[in-house]
């Protein structure tokens, strides 16, 4: 089950990495976003597993949409200058991230420790009363901020975008 | 007396610091009065001094004040010496020197600078007794520059002028090449002797036997020669005296026929036993005298500013002196030097009276006549002239006789360049009276306005001129029936217990020194007499002398050319590598690579660097990632 | 438990893999497009390959929630920065009839 949702969100992400009509490309990350819930799944929390959906897929990928076809630039127009220096170092240095990263999770002690430790017990399963209860007492003030950091954002986008004040 | 014997210095020294800081506001009057006192009263003194020095056991009292310098095994004291030699030149410098201010009072009371005037004179006067008085050479050095330092005041006085300002400079650097010889004589004859004190290099020097003289000894006195040279303007280091006429003629007067430049035959007559230990350098010091005597004379023949004629006839006669020094004769040249200042700074001080009554005209060619507007100045000049020419009796037939003499003996080539010498000098004299006084004035509007000068002017002229008659009776000769007094009188200093050379007068015989005398005298007076017939109706026969023997006239009038060969083999190429190092090593070198190549360089590396900045997002998080990268790999590895 | 057992069946190993992945496919979105929409897609990527990593974490703790808790958190900052950022992305399409982040190069030097 594991390896199956990987794929699929590393798949989705891949393919929008290459895709070149932008509608396409939000589908691929819609696409990314399923096999991440299903990764959250597995791992014993549904809370997560739904809020990714209606929250990330559903309104943020909704949004951005939203954006392309406001602007109506579906593809992306083609370069003024090309420039190979910045695309053959990318993929160099993702490559080689890539091995490191590889390397380092393979090796680390710790992971293995951590995984050994928990692999076989099946924690329960996250709920939102689990959820709300840690929310509303030990990070209340972090809850309180995001809450305005949510409106702050809203006035500001609004205030960007108008043509006049 | 002699506790204040630091006055005589002092004062001079003191009216110099008066004038230069209060002059000008305590106005002429007060000025005059300074610098009269200042040197009155130093003659006063130092005639005091010569008496007791004459009652002084060895004829010479020594007066150390302090040390002055003590290092290592140098130690230099700081003090006075007064002997037979250094009371008669003090007398000399104060003397004169007292006459010429006199005179200065009348002939610079219009100037604008007149305190600085007087500031620069009485320093100079101060600088000059140190030189005479010093008891050490280090000392004698102080005054030795210092003298050259007023004279480069003192001739750029006229600061204004671009003449001026070239001379005096020109004046500086030449006394400075010779000082470096002077320098290096002193270190010479400190490895030598271990002293810098002239009393006791004396004594060492006299205890040393004739075969000391060659090494060291004969390389510190040629040193010494190249200082004095340079001082007292012989070849090679004579052209900046002729320049030196660009200042005020009462200067020319006592600086450059007085007193400063006789300081090197001074210095000899000083050091004379070591001198007489190195025959090799009196018989240069001698060939240099006689060849620069004639061929200053030479080139004074055909001058038209009647103070360049007296420069170079100062020239030939201070030849005439190192040739008396460098046969031996002491005694001889120090006497023409004491004659030759009273007649020399007659003539300048007389050619000053001319130059003011005709309106600052120095132009042989535009004067004449002045015999009946100028009485008083006439007469004088041509007591003077009698005496530098050598006509009998007068002051300067002795000492110039004695000279020429001791020079026969010395080597008979010498004394035909003296003789010859001797004639153009009495040419070239007479040459300039005649066209001075004599014949019709040549400039109608400056005749008209001409007048004699003030008594403050003439009295000098006068009291000068009895001095020149009169100063011959201290070398009146044995065969005249004097007893050479000057002679006797210098003897102990100038030997300090080794035994001068044979008087001359044993060589020989009296028999020859009359030959010797009449035949110069003969000469003189023809030469003289041919000069005065030539020119007393104008200058209308050089001028054809110009036309029919034009390369002659032109080397003569044109100084030898020397002036352009200096300017061509030295100070061309001087120029030049001066330019070039300016070119190369300052511009390019300094300016180029030391300031502006690092200046460039940042800034190519900053054109570099700025490379980096695309103002693309992209670009820079790619430059992050790649720093990550880079940290990942050198913690994980 | 052997590392490749644990990548390929779901152990703690094998969702950090997955997440870094992720984050390393997001860099790569936004380092070699220009369109500036999509290098937003990259961000998000990269947010969460974040989330994927901390609530493997929480889960291979004993189910702690405050993973949950914090994912919750890195949600709302994304909305937030999705708001004003698309805000930003029509404000400078106005300006420049452009989303080529190429030609945003006002501040070369």
């Amino acid at each position: 089950m594991f390896l199956i949702f990987a794929l699929i969100t590393l798949a989705g992400a891949v393919a929008l990495v290459f895709q070149r009509n932008l509608v396409v490309a939000g589908l691929c990350l819609v696409l990314c976003f399923m096999g991440v819930a299903g990764l959250f799944l597995l791992l014993a929390n549904p809370v997560a597993a739904a809020l990714q959906i209606i929250v990330y897929s559903g309104a943020i990928v909704v949004l951005l949409l939203f954006v392309v076809m406001l602007l109506n630039e579906h593809q992306e127009e083609p370069a003024a200058r090309s420039r190979p220096l910045q695309r053959w170092l990318s993929v160099a240095v993702i490559l080689a991230l890539g091995a490191g990263v590889v390397k380092l999770v393979t090796g680390s002690r710790v992971l293995r420790q951590l995984d050994a430790n928990a692999r076989s017990a099946m924690p329960a399963p996250m709920t939102l009363n689990k959820l709300g209860d840690a929310l509303f007492s030990q990070h209340l003030l972090g809850f309180e901020v995001a809450g305005l950091l949510l409106l702050a954002a809203m006035v500001g986008a609004v205030a960007l975008v108008k043509r006049d004040l | 007396m002699l506790k204040i014997a630091w006055l005589i210095p002092i004062l001079p020294l003191l009216g110099a610091a008066f004038h230069g800081l209060l002059g000008r506001r305590l106005g002429k009057a007060a000025v005059t009065a300074v610098a009269l006192g200042c040197t009155l009263v130093p003659l006063v003194l130092s005639a005091f001094a010569l008496a007791a020095v004459q009652a002084a056991p060895g004829r010479r009292i020594d007066l150390p004040y302090f040390e002055w310098m003590a290092a290592g095994s140098l130690h230099v004291p700081f003090g006075l010496v007064l002997d037979s030699l250094s009371s008669v030149m003090a007398l000399v410098v104060t003397g004169i020197g007292t006459l010429i201010h006199l005179y200065s009072v009348g002939y610079m009371w219009e100037e604008e600078g007149y305190a600085r005037y007087f500031c620069y004179l009485n320093l100079f006067v101060f600088f000059m007794l140190t030189l005479v008085l010093g008891s050490s050479l280090p000392l004698l050095f102080v005054g030795w520059e210092g003298v050259g330092l007023c004279s480069y005041l003192l001739i750029g006085y006229y600061f204004d002028t671009e003449v001026a300002s070239a001379a005096g400079l020109k004046a500086f650097l030449f006394n400075r090449v010779g000082d470096l010889g002077m320098t290096m004589g002193m270190m010479a004859l400190f490895a030598a002797f271990g002293t810098l004190t002239v009393g006791d290099l004396l004594v060492q020097a006299g205890r040393l036997g004739p075969e000391a003289g060659f090494g060291v000894l004969s390389f510190a006195t040629l040193m010494m020669f190249v200082g004095a040279t340079g001082k007292s303007a012989q070849i090679p280091l004579y052209l900046w005296l002729p320049d030196a006429m660009a200042g005020p003629t009462p200067v020319s007067a006592l600086i450059h026929a007085a007193t400063m430049v006789t300081a090197g035959i001074y210095l000899i007559c000083r050091l004379a036993p070591l001198f007489l230990l190195a025959p090799i350098t009196l018989t240069v010091v001698a060939w240099v005298g006689g060849a620069t005597a004639l061929f200053a004379a030479c080139i004074g023949l055909f001058q038209r500013d009647i103070k360049k004629v007296l420069a170079y006839s100062t020239v030939s006669q201070l030849g005439y002196m190192f040739l008396g020094l460098g046969s031996a004769g002491f005694a001889a040249g120090f006497l023409h030097l004491f004659t030759h200042a009273w007649f020399k700074a007659l003539l300048f001080l007389g050619a000053g009276s001319v130059i003011r009554a005709m309106h600052h005209e120095q132009d042989l060619f535009r004067m004449g006549g002045l015999r009946a507007k100028l009485p008083v100045t006439f007469w004088t000049m041509a007591i003077a002239t009698l005496c530098i020419m050598g006509f009998p009796g007068t002051s300067g037939f002795f000492s110039k006789d004695e000279i020429l003499f001791l020079a026969w003996h010395k080597s008979p080539g010498l004394y035909a360049m003296g003789l010859l010498g001797a004639a153009c000098t009495a040419f070239y004299m007479w040459r300039l009276m005649a066209l001075a006084f004599w014949g019709e004035p040549r400039d109608a509007h400056a005749f008209e306005h001409a007048e004699e000068s003030p008594a403050t002017m003439t009295a000098p002229l006068a009291i000068l001129a009895a001095g020149a008659l009169l100063a011959g009776l201290l070398g009146l000769p044995r065969i005249w029936g004097g007893s050479f007094a000057i002679e006797g009188w210098l003897e102990p200093a100038l030997t300090y217990g080794r035994p001068l050379l044979a008087p001359a007068a044993e060589h020989g015989g009296a028999g020859l020194a009359w030959g010797l005398m009449a035949l110069s005298t003969a000469v003189a007076l023809a030469a003289g007499f041919l000069g005065w017939r030539i020119y007393r109706r104008g200058p209308a026969a050089e001028e054809a002398f110009e036309g029919r023997f034009p390369a002659l006239y032109r080397t003569l009038a044109r100084k030898f050319y020397v002036d352009e060969a200096v300017e061509a083999c030295i100070l061309g190429p001087v120029r030049w590598g001066g330019n070039c190092l300016w070119k190369a090593f300052d511009v390019i070198l300094i300016d180029g690579v030391g300031v502006n190549l690092p200046g460039a360089l940042t800034r190519a590396g900053g054109d570099l660097a700025a490379l980096a900045q695309t103002g693309r997002v992209r670009n820079y998080a790619l430059s992050m990632a790649i720093g990550a990268v880079l940290l990942l790999w050198f913690f994980l590895r | 438990m052997t590392s490749l057992n644990s990548l390929l069946c779901g152990g703690l190993q094998g969702y950090i893999l997955v997440a870094l992945l992720l984050f390393l496919i997001g860099l790569g979105a936004v380092l070699v497009r220009r369109s500036i929409l999509l290098q937003f897609m990259g961000v998000e990527l990269m947010l969460n390959a974040a989330n994927v990593a901390l609530l493997a974490f929480a889960r291979f703790r004993g189910g702690d929630p405050q993973g949950t808790v914090f994912y919750l958190f890195i949600i709302a900052v994304a909305a937030c920065e999705a708001a004003v950022g698309l805000a930003l992305v029509v404000g400078l399409y106005r300006h420049r009839q452009s989303t080529d982040t190429d030609r945003a190069d006002a501040l070369k030097q």
